[in-house]
């Protein structure tokens, strides 16, 4: 089976999260070949057809005109699937795709399964495996589902794609950048919250550490932000957030009901706290019974 | 010589005209000054105050004769209430005098102010007197030299002081005069029975009769048109509350501590729910501000006010007052400040102490459901977010109500949903069902209830947040969806009688839901364990504890249960040592009013502070019997930097642990 | 001018879901319901627009579902919406994200809806189709994951949110179908006069069999609960060791470590 998969750029550059459509379709055991509206210069290290559209030309962001040109590509290759990322470019553009194609799309693919897809439903507390009624389907990946297996390394083929007109309903104003206004905690991967146990304001910068060593961003409990030892904006909680982060360490927090309520969605929960019995431990898939202020530093130092 | 006095002595009988008329006169400004405020208590909507008037009366007398509330504090309350009662006693010898002088002794040839009868009466109103210049001296060091915090002074407190001085003053002047001329050295026997009136008199002695006369017959005028202007002066000062105040007695709501009015939620015609303005408040919400003499007990005992909260429940009513006097139109909320108003945890202290019986509550709800009714509005983010949890899944967490039931999973309880018999329905409530510490209490009370042989049932997930903090909030609306959906399971299931562990609930179900058609009686476990241990089907094991304990507001002030629980802690083997603020005097944890949902954000910290207060007994334990307050003393306990010295359990698990018969077949 | 808003009734996700008989979809029995989160933002806009243009526009929210989705069209009627629209269907969750667009395409067709606006995505199933599919089925611009959005006299500026918190701003002109992101204001809680006049508010009821069309493009193979989370394991002991042992838990069970 042929997959086309649709590469993302933005800012002049190639997005990383591209290689991922690589690693799904290894996974998959499928053909590939690519399609990427951009710079020559970013195209992706991959060996194979790279179908190219500049971006000079069709915008960075343009559904309409990028739907004709990801259906141009997947006519000439005669792709079975055409795979995006599940992004804020993927979901955009995948079902216009598909609509024009008819086929179906199946979004934010988690696994593979016996002859299925699956994908996650209700906050992935369960998961469905979908089959498409009409042999082709528009596929969209779970960020980070798939992993590359190591650094990429080929040189694409590169076809030129050219559209006969580039009118379209849709103006490219530009980009804003993200506001320095507080910490939105409801879009961070990684969260390392801070609870009492780690004792004092002078403390929290090891929490920082720690959160700043994994990626993500600060969190912390109620008695926290109301002690003053962290700005509001961090607090996790029914008061305060509520997170769906895909790793959340809490650090010293015993699991007041209303903290568990705010991260009990998070995907993997790490606790860390003296007290084996403490409530977090009961939503934590890992518990590191030992003292915040002793295993933090370690752990942050070994990730550095 | 006779023990009698010649009445208008120096005055002759021509004063009698003129001074009726005046009287009349003053009487009159003073009846005016009173019908001028009537339009503007009826700008409230009306309210039904005038029933049960037997009762209403005995209230009254009761109040204003025995000075019952204002005795409540003591301090200034002693010197009230004997100043009052000198004064009533100087009024009646008034009274008398003028029965007999312009009645009785013309018409009937009869004097009664004669002889034994005379000397009682100059001797108690000469100590009379007296005394209420001491009470006066009192207060006015009081208001003027140690300056009470929180006590304002304004214009009416100097007008009346000096009134009050100066006629008090004036009256043992023309006494002392009178009876320089006629009583001493003439009649010794009689005058030794005015010791005042014989002390001011001597300095008198010096002067010629003529001299006598004359000043005599200035400063009785003077006196005179002194008590003129107190009695015009009424209705246009502070004075309106010797009317304003005892009226208030009468007009009392007779109804169930902490009851509510409803809303009818299917009446299409109403526009407007809650206090907007004060036209959506009742007449007796705007007379309250007229019975308010600014004695500021209420305010002294706010646990918002205490911490820095921007509510003074003494400003709130009487801004309600000044609106309706001076700015009818204007907006309640903002005159009397949003945050102001949502600072409240209902918790009953001020409406409580208050000797003048207003009623500072129902107010704030009213001006609340405004807020939430009308505008969506809400204290607080996390407040909405609890808010809109409890209207899809029943409870302010978010947590599926599913689980609502799952604390019981492997205990002797039964699901109503499962059909079976019980002797109780146990209304858990959302705390102890589904925050880890809370449960501690609904395990300890089955346990309990099996010690008993109590066949405990619940209702489980079928069971939902009694809506309490919604209603507190203003949220009538969704209080009644709940609770209409609560009381159709309950009365579905046939239930003879509910027992729960927490107060609000209790409160709730207990009189707010006998509006919605709940006739069930509700018991709160304290009472329930009590009586169990009296009828002998609950026998504890006691062991020795010292501890100190916290009368939650809605199970002290708002239900009157105060010694109960402490006698079952007794029988625990509980050695007490009682808060300096326990009982009425108890201090909120600050949880009421809907507050458990919301954030404390401005001033210090209401639980820190009663947390800080059981410290300071020196005992070990916190004991508590709501599961509000024991979230709050946990966090206070933290949080204050109590830990290790102070730990707070609830009632039950101290029960639970002294049980004679083990719980049988327990996890 | 007219506005569609499009939702969904989903079950709030703090509930504990459970494989249906059918072995295809979530059990909905013990489910606590509510409107779509994504879908209140889409209501909320629809009637501030509708204020912000003198109340003139006319908006009708749509939901398709058994009778239970009535309870999120009052609450839409609440915010502000003038009419309702209730395809009635007991099997709605069975049907395919295209199928339900062109349930949807079927209403709206002849319409002439100046402004289509629904959620991004749903919070059971997510599949962030629905929306994009209608636009498409009705030939309409179509805009998606607004964070922001200004609206004159026919022209739409509509912010999309992307990743790590940066925005594309994009113009559009009406009709047009917008797809909805959390932020992009605050829903309103009604109001309690609003709760009362939208009992009133015409709630049209439309068998679905009137609308539906398509056969469905994608179906289910079978549901079931994620790989179980190895039941908490608890570390104890040297610091070093448990450190060593937790970096390889985090790259053995998340993506996190890259």
């Amino acid at each position: 089976m042929k997959a086309l998969l649709v590469c993302e750029y933005r800012e002049r550059a190639l997005l990383p999260a591209s290689y991922e459509l690589v690693a799904f379709a290894d996974r998959l055991g499928a053909e590939t070949a690519m399609v990427l509206i951009g710079d020559p210069s970013a195209a992706p290290r991959v060996t194979g057809k790279l179908y190219l559209a500049g971006a000079a030309r069709y915008g960075e962001y343009n559904p309409d005109l990028h739907k004709r040109i990801v259906l141009e590509a997947a006519q000439r290759e005669r792709a079975d699937y055409i795979v995006f990322l599940h992004s804020s470019y993927g979901w955009d553009l995948a079902p216009r795709v598909a609509a024009a194609l008819r086929i179906g799309q199946i979004s934010e693919i988690v696994g593979i399964a016996d002859g299925g897809f699956e994908v996650g439903i209700c906050n992935a507390k369960l998961r469905r495996s979908v089959v498409p009624r009409t042999g082709r389907a528009v596929l969209t990946l779970q960020a980070g589902a798939f992993t590359p297996a190591g650094e990429a390394a080929g040189t694409p083929q590169i076809e030129q794609i050219d559209l006969a007109g580039e009118a379209s309903p849709l103006e490219f104003v530009g980009y804003e950048p993200a506001e320095e206004k507080g910490v939105d905690l409801t879009k961070a991967d990684v969260i390392v919250s801070a609870g009492r146990g780690v004792g004092k304001k002078e403390n929290v910068p090891v929490i920082a550490a720690l959160a700043k060593a994994l990626g993500g961003e600060l969190g912390a409990s109620r008695p926290v932000v109301d002690a003053g030892w962290v700005e509001h904006s961090h607090q996790v909680g029914t008061t305060g957030q509520s997170v769906s982060p895909k790793l959340y360490v809490a650090c010293g927090i015993s699991g007041a009901i209303q903290h568990l309520a705010g991260m009990k969605k998070s995907d993997f929960v790490i606790a860390i706290n003296k007290d084996k019995d403490a409530p977090i431990g009961e939503v934590a898939d890992v518990l590191v019974v030992a003292d915040v202020l002793q295993f933090v530093p370690v752990l942050t130092a070994k990730l550095v | 010589m006779e023990y009698t006095r010649e009445i208008y002595w120096n005055l002759g009988h021509g004063v009698v005209l003129p001074m009726y008329l005046f009287s009349m006169a003053a009487v009159a400004v003073c009846a005016w000054g009173f019908y001028r405020r009537l339009p503007v208590y009826r700008l409230g909507k009306p309210l039904e105050r005038l029933d049960q008037l037997p009762r209403r009366a005995a209230g009254m007398v009761r109040n204003v004769l025995a000075q019952s509330r204002v005795l409540r504090v003591y301090d200034p309350g002693l010197l009230h209430s004997v100043f009052f009662w000198a004064f009533g006693l100087l009024f009646i010898g008034t009274l008398l005098v003028m029965a007999q002088a312009d009645f009785s002794q013309p018409v009937l040839g009869v004097v009664f102010l004669k002889g034994a009868f005379y000397k009682l009466f100059s001797l108690v109103l000469d100590l009379a007197g007296f005394a209420a210049l001491v009470m006066l001296g009192g207060l006015l060091v009081r208001r003027f030299a140690v300056k009470p915090e929180g006590l304002e002074t304004i214009r009416d407190d100097y007008v009346i002081h000096s009134l009050l001085f100066a006629i008090i003053l004036t009256g043992f002047f023309a006494e002392g005069l009178r009876m320089a001329a006629t009583e001493i050295g003439i009649n010794p026997d009689l005058a030794r029975f005015s010791p005042v009136g014989l002390l001011v008199g001597r300095l008198f002695l010096g002067m010629t009769p003529a001299h006598l006369a004359l000043t005599h017959k200035i400063l009785w005028w003077v006196h005179f048109f002194l008590v003129m202007g107190f009695v015009a002066a009424i209705p246009f000062t502070k004075l309106r509350h010797i009317f304003t105040t005892s009226a208030n007695y009468f007009l009392a709501d007779l109804g169930p501590k902490g009851a509510i009015a409803g809303i009818d939620l299917e009446d299409e015609s109403v526009e407007q729910f809650g206090a907007a303005r004060v036209t959506d408040l009742s007449w007796k919400d705007i007379f309250d501000a007229d019975a308010c003499t600014s004695c500021k007990r209420c305010q002294d005992r706010c646990p918002a006010h205490a911490t820095g909260k921007p509510l003074s429940p003494m400003q709130l009513v009487k801004k309600i007052g000044e609106t309706a006097f001076n700015t009818p139109e204007a907006a309640l909320a903002a005159a009397v400040g949003e945050e102001a108003l949502w600072s409240c945890t209902t918790c009953r202290a001020c409406q409580e102490i208050c000797p003048a019986s207003i009623e500072h509550v129902n107010k704030i709800i009213e001006m609340r459901r405004n807020l939430a009714l009308m505008e969506g509005a809400f204290p607080g983010d996390e407040v909405r977010t609890a808010v809109s949890n409890v209207e899809v899944n029943g409870n302010p967490f978010g947590l599926a109500y599913a689980g609502r039931g799952d604390w019981a999973e492997g205990l002797d309880v039964t699901v109503m949903g499962e059909g079976g018999e019980v002797d109780i329905l146990y209304f858990v409530g959302c705390y102890a069902s589904f925050d880890k510490r809370n449960r501690e209490i609904a395990r300890s009370f089955i346990a309990i209830c099996n010690a008993a042989g109590v066949r405990v049932g619940i209702l489980g997930k079928e069971e939902k947040c009694c809506g309490e903090p919604a209603r507190k909030l203003g949220n009538e609306y969704l209080y009644q969806t709940v609770a209409r959906e609560n009381i159709e399971v309950i009365k579905g299931y046939g239930v003879k009688r509910i027992v729960t562990t927490c107060p609000h609930c209790f409160n709730t179900l207990g009189r707010d839901y006998r509006d919605l058609g709940l006739e069930v009686p509700v018991e709160h476990y304290t009472t329930y364990i009590g009586a169990l241990i009296r009828n002998d089907r609950l026998a504890l094991r006691p062991q020795q504890f010292d501890f100190t304990y916290h009368d939650s507001c809605y199970l002290g002030r708002y239900m009157d249960i105060v010694d109960e629980p402490r006698e079952v802690l007794a029988a625990a083997g509980g050695h007490l040592t009682e808060m300096e603020r326990s009982g009425y005097e108890s201090f909120c944890c600050s949880a009421g009013g809907g507050r458990i949902l919301a954030e404390e954000k401005i001033g210090s910290r209401i639980n820190v502070a009663r947390v800080q207060m059981a410290r300071e007994t020196g005992a070990p334990l916190l004991v508590s019997n709501c599961p509000f307050c024991l979230t709050m003393f946990e966090d206070g306990i933290k949080t204050g930097g109590c830990e290790g010295e102070l730990v707070v359990r609830d009632l039950a698990e101290i029960v639970a642990e002294r049980l004679e018969k083990a719980a049988p077949a327990q996890l | 001018m007219k506005i569609l808003v499009c939702i969904k009734q989903v079950p709030d996700m703090e509930s504990r879901f459970k494989v249906n008989a059918g072995g295809n979809w979530y059990d909905e029995s013990d489910l606590a319901w509510r409107m779509n989160e994504y879908d209140e933002y889409a209501v909320e806009q629809a009637v501030q627009l509708k204020e912000q243009l003198g109340d003139a526009p006319e908006v009708t929210v749509l939901s398709i579902g058994p009778d239970r989705v009535v309870e999120p069209i009052k609450k839409a009627l609440a915010m502000g919406c003038d009419r309702a629209v209730h395809v009635q269907d007991a099997a709605a969750a069975s049907k395919d994200p295209w199928q339900i667009a062109s349930i949807i395409a079927a209403y709206a067709r002849d319409k002439d809806f100046d402004l289509l606006l629904t959620g991004m995505q749903s919070q059971d199933r997510g599949s962030a189709q629905v929306g994009v599919t209608v636009a498409e089925q009705l030939g309409l611009p179509c805009a998606t994951t607004l964070v922001g959005l200004a609206y004159d006299n026919g022209t739409v500026i509509a912010k999309r949110e992307l990743e790590g918190g940066l925005k594309g701003v994009v113009k559009l002109k009406t009709p047009a179908l917008l797809t909805c992101q959390l932020g992009l204001n605050t829903p309103r809680y009604p109001t309690l006069p609003n709760i009362m006049k939208a009992k009133k508010k015409e709630v049209l009821a439309i068998p679905v069999a009137e609308l539906l069309t398509e056969q469905e493009l994608t179906g289910t193979a079978g549901a079931y609960p994620p790989p179980k989370k190895g039941c908490g394991t608890v570390l104890e002991g040297d610091l070093g060791a448990m450190a060593d042992r937790l970096i390889g838990i985090l790259k053995e069970k998340t993506a996190v470590m890259r």
